[in-house]
């Protein structure tokens, strides 16, 4: 029966992924678009909203290729591990007032824990595609998803202090207001070791289409290439989402079903603040990244977790 | 052309240099959020995405800048108004194609040569510019003054901002010539023994007289009145043209041979078959002596009166006994507003205009009714008389009635009235409603034939009359109409004449010409074009000051407007360069590069690069180029293997322009452009 619900579960998370990469694609086009005084897609459907369903039936339709040199089964899974932890992280967001899909005792640690799998995705595919730019684009991922771990996990432990509970909702539950300025250092640590998460700009030297062509996924193609994408789409998502909920109030901050609404209304803010980030600022070196990680944001996190321990100590 | 574009702007806020230490990591967070708000400012402003294909087909601003263009991509604005006749078309296009003739020639009734007329002020040889619009303007002085312009109606530069000042030009060229007029005018030399008599000093006895001489014929000219001129000196009111213009420019055509015979009556004086026997060959220009007055109730009382008789007392007496009284002029065409403008300037207390026509189909031409109601005449549309009013005699007003059509559904002049009666109070009535020819003196004894209308006998192809060796020309043949119209008639007659007189047929090879009739253009659109390209502004005089006398409504043209408007001409046609750097405008890729100098006397091409290597093969210069010297060649496929070949220098168009080609006429040579040096290894 678990088994049963675990299947509806699972095909409802890669859904909304899907979905939600499909909007965000095309969000991302318009936000990009505008910044550079262009208009976008115009073509297909009102305002081009249309254009993301276009080429995802081209991605589907186009050719599967597969390296001859490739370790090919690994090169071929190696998408889908990148894309499945994402799509599971999203089960432990706590949606409404005492509900997440997956309300697990241990929820925080589960989403910072499994989107960690998705290193070894990259990793599968960096090593399976027998190809020396993609090999050091998958290195270099590593070292960068394994860094920014720790200050990620350490402004969410911020929170973690003030709620004293590690179940999602359980923190939803505590939430009060003051947590708003009282970790809001800790939320813009956790937005930006987010992003460098995802590989995003500027944080997508993994990817460098200048100088490593594109990285570990170089040499994919077709619907392949197109979930590693909606791999990146869906942790921007699940990101936003709990960077909302744990920083921001989440459904707090409008009463009742509402709440649901401006939850997602927030988290999609927050997808248009790492765009909007991504479409300014240039490309990091390797060396500013890593010093980035250890020299700034961790020593930022730290002090963010013992202010508010501080704080927990003293109510 | 070189090519301004925007430079990248870096704001003072953003900075490549940082701090070490805490007050480098605030500096690299606020250039961050620079950047951050850089990007959001940029998000807010318009998108400048082409949204196809909604805009698909929309020019950027700089190809607009020779109008003709608009035309040229989708054939819009320029609308051509009723097709000429097949056969006066034939005969234009021949002559564009054979002779090089510009539209300003084509245009001209009488073919002035405004291009070469141009192209010699330009060159600072203005008394040969003078003496070449003679040859076909046999008084350029005063047709400068008072020639409707159908040349710049034509010229072929509205399309690309405003025409020519030709008028104004042969104005200039006027007062350049009569300073030195005592030493270029010559007797021509009368060689053929053979003599012809005109009667008649008006525009085109004169044309014609000018012409017989120059073939070397001995005129004779008999004039009625007490002075030459005709209706120029009759009625042209003298604030439009001072009468020592006119004389002095007849004293120049007796200078060169002409025996003009003032105050004679034919037909009183002299008779006309006494002429006839004396003479080779009889011209009759006489003109339109009598003004039609409508037979209406009421028109023989006092203060009734014809629009000439009217001019000629306020021309020559300078008075016309309406001083402080109320004039009602009858009538829309230019007579009409010269009447009306007249009687302002001789004392009337109100002048009023009625005519039958609207206000945007008056016969006369608009600028004239619009200085006219800026001196203060009162116009009065759509308004048909009925009845002249009077007591004891004199006129106190005029009944009118409204007037609901002139024109019947075929465009024959059959007006309609309404059934409301209006009363004007008025004390003087001028009827300006047409004139005509008064011949029964002049017939008298002849073999001429006067038809039932009290018109001459006149075939309007050869200007043959019913008597041989008898001629006609100008209005008492065309009927009402322009100065220039009867100089295009006395240079035909005078053709028929000499014809005569060496026993050639008439009508070989002659076809007849009607009026041109003009191209319209599309609104001119000034955006985007430069102040230097527009044309040159005369100002009128104030019209609360000019009414109160005779004086000369607008003054000439300045010695530095008149060469900075002679040097607007493109010469059309001519097939030769004249550096109008309009090919240069609307390249598309900027790959024309024009230059030319601009001195009086060497206004030259000094530099034409065509780059073919940014050449798109679009054909927008060629389909521009006013004189033809850019032409499409059908070479398409043009290729070279070195790119130095690729850069056109472009020695056929610096060619000498001599001859016909640049200038309409044989004869004139182009000032001294030096032909630049050809690059080794360039084809020749």
């Amino acid at each position: 029966m678990s088994f049963l619900w675990g299947v509806v579960w699972g095909v409802a998370a890669v859904l909304v992924v899907a979905v939600g990469a499909i909007i965000g694609v095309w969000w991302e086009r318009k936000v990009a678009a505008r910044i550079q005084l262009r208009l976008g897609p115009q073509q297909i459907g009102p305002a081009g909203s249309l254009q993301m369903v276009a080429d995802v039936l081209k991605l589907l339709v186009k050719e599967d290729i597969v390296p001859d040199a490739s370790d090919e089964p690994f090169f071929r899974y190696a998408p889908l591990a990148v894309f499945a932890p994402v799509a599971m992280s999203i089960a432990v967001i706590p949606f409404a007032a005492g509900w997440a899909p997956f309300d697990a005792s241990v929820g925080v640690f589960f989403f910072l824990a499994v989107p960690s799998i998705g290193v070894l995705g990259i990793l599968f595919s960096a090593w399976a595609s027998h190809n020396t730019l993609s090999a050091l684009g998958g290195v270099r991922a590593a070292a960068q998803m394994v860094s920014y771990e720790v200050p990620r996990s350490l402004s969410v432990l911020s929170v973690l202090v003030l709620a004293g509970t590690l179940r999602p909702v359980g923190v939803m539950d505590a939430w009060q207001w003051w947590w708003i300025p009282a970790t809001f250092v800790g939320f813009i640590v956790y937005l930006i070791s987010s992003i460098a998460e995802m590989n995003r700009g500027p944080f997508d030297i993994p990817e460098a289409e200048s100088e490593l062509v594109a990285g570990y996924f170089a040499d994919y193609a077709g619907i392949r290439w197109a979930v590693f994408m909606m791999g990146e789409y869906g942790a921007m998502i699940s990101a936003s989402l709990f960077g909302a909920a744990m920083f921001l109030g989440g459904y707090h901050l409008l009463p009742g079903a509402l709440g649901i609404v401006a939850f997602i209304a927030v988290a999609s803010l927050l997808m248009t603040v790492i765009m909007w980030v991504k479409w300014t600022l240039p490309r990091m070196r390797q060396d500013q990244l890593m010093e980035f990680c250890w020299k700034m944001l961790t020593p930022i996190a730290l002090v963010q977790l013992l202010v508010a321990g501080v704080i927990a100590a003293w109510l | 052309m070189a090519v301004e574009r925007d430079r990248l702007k870096v704001p003072e806020s953003v900075s490549d240099e940082y701090a070490p230490g805490v007050k480098g990591f605030f500096q690299g967070a606020l250039s961050v959020l620079t950047g951050l708000g850089i990007t959001a400012r940029a998000a807010t402003r318009t998108p400048t995405t082409v949204r196809y294909p909604d805009e698909k087909l929309t020019l950027s601003d700089r190809w607009r800048g020779p109008l003709y263009l608009r035309g040229a991509l989708g054939r819009d604005s320029i609308d051509i108004i009723s097709a000429p006749p097949d056969e006066y078309n034939g005969v234009i296009d021949e002559l564009y194609r054979t002779e090089r003739l510009s539209p300003c020639i084509g245009n001209c009734p009488a073919n002035v040569d405004a291009r070469g007329q141009a192209f010699l002020i330009a060159d600072d040889r203005v008394p040969e510019a003078y003496e070449l619009v003679r040859e076909r303007n046999i008084l350029p002085g005063v047709l400068g003054r008072i020639c409707h312009h159908p040349c710049e109606t034509a010229c072929r530069r509205t399309r690309y901002d405003e025409p020519i000042s030709i008028r104004p030009l042969h104005r200039f060229a006027y007062e350049e010539y009569r300073k030195v007029a005592s030493e270029r005018i010559k007797p021509l030399p009368q060689t053929r023994g053979k003599r012809v008599a005109i009667v008649g000093a008006g525009p085109s006895g004169l044309t014609a007289a000018h012409d017989l001489m120059r073939l070397g014929y001995t005129v004779t000219m008999y004039e009625g009145e007490s002075k030459p001129g005709g209706a120029l000196s009759t009625g042209v009111p003298s604030y439009r043209l001072p009468r020592d213009v006119l004389y002095n420019e007849i004293d120049n055509i007796v200078a060169m041979g002409l025996d003009l015979h003032c105050g004679v009556k034919v037909g009183k004086d002299v008779m006309l078959a006494d002429i006839m026997r004396d003479n080779d060959a009889v011209l009759v220009a006489v003109g339109l002596q009598q003004s039609r007055i409508l037979p209406l109730p009421g028109t023989d009382a006092e203060g009734v009166i014809g629009a000439l008789e009217f001019l000629w007392a306020a021309n020559n007496l300078g008075e016309a006994g309406v001083a402080g009284k109320r004039v009602l002029v009858i009538g829309g065409g230019n007579v009409a507003v010269d009447v009306a403008r007249c009687a302002l300037r001789v004392g009337a207390s109100e002048v009023k205009l009625a005519c039958l026509e609207g206000d945007n189909e008056m016969p006369c031409h608009p600028w004239e009714i619009e200085e006219a109601i800026d001196e203060g005449v009162i116009a009065m549309c759509s308004l048909g008389p009925v009845e002249v009013l009077s007591s004891e005699n004199k006129v106190t007003g005029m009944r009118m009635r409204p007037c609901l059509s002139v024109f019947d559904e075929s465009g024959r002049f059959s007006p309609t009235y309404g059934e409301e009666m209006t009363d004007i109070e008025t004390d003087v009535v001028v009827f300006s409603i047409g004139q005509a020819a008064v011949l029964d003196d002049l017939v008298s004894g002849t073999a001429l034939l006067v038809s039932g209308r009290g018109q001459l006998v006149v075939d309007s192809t050869d200007f043959t009359t019913s008597a041989p060796g008898v001629f006609a020309c100008g209005e008492v043949v065309t009927g009402p109409g322009s100065a220039i119209g009867s100089i295009a008639t006395g240079h035909e007659a005078a053709t028929s004449v000499h014809r005569y007189l060496e026993g050639q047929s008439l009508t070989e090879g002659r076809v007849p010409r009607p009026v041109p009739v003009l191209e319209k253009y599309g609104p001119v659109d000034f955006d985007y074009v430069e102040p230097e390209r527009r044309r040159a502004v005369i100002e009128l005089a104030d019209p609360e000051e000019r009414v109160t006398d005779f004086r000369v409504v607008e003054p000439g043209l300045t010695r530095e407007q008149a060469m900075a408007e002679a040097m607007r001409c493109l010469r059309c046609e001519s097939e030769v360069c004249v550096g109008c750097t309009f090919c240069a405008r609307v390249c598309p890729d900027y790959a024309i590069k024009v230059e030319r100098s601009d001195e009086p006397g060497a206004r030259c091409l000094t530099t034409y690069e065509l780059d073919l290597t940014k050449c798109c093969f679009c054909g927008l210069c060629a389909e521009q180029c006013p004189t033809g010297a850019l032409q499409h060649s059908g070479q398409y496929e043009l290729s070279f293997y070195h790119r130095e070949l690729m850069v056109f220098d472009k020695g056929e168009m610096l060619r000498d322009g001599g001859g016909t080609r640049s200038t309409g006429r044989d004869g004139i040579t182009s000032p001294a452009c030096p032909a630049p040096p050809r690059k080794a290894g360039e084809a020749s």
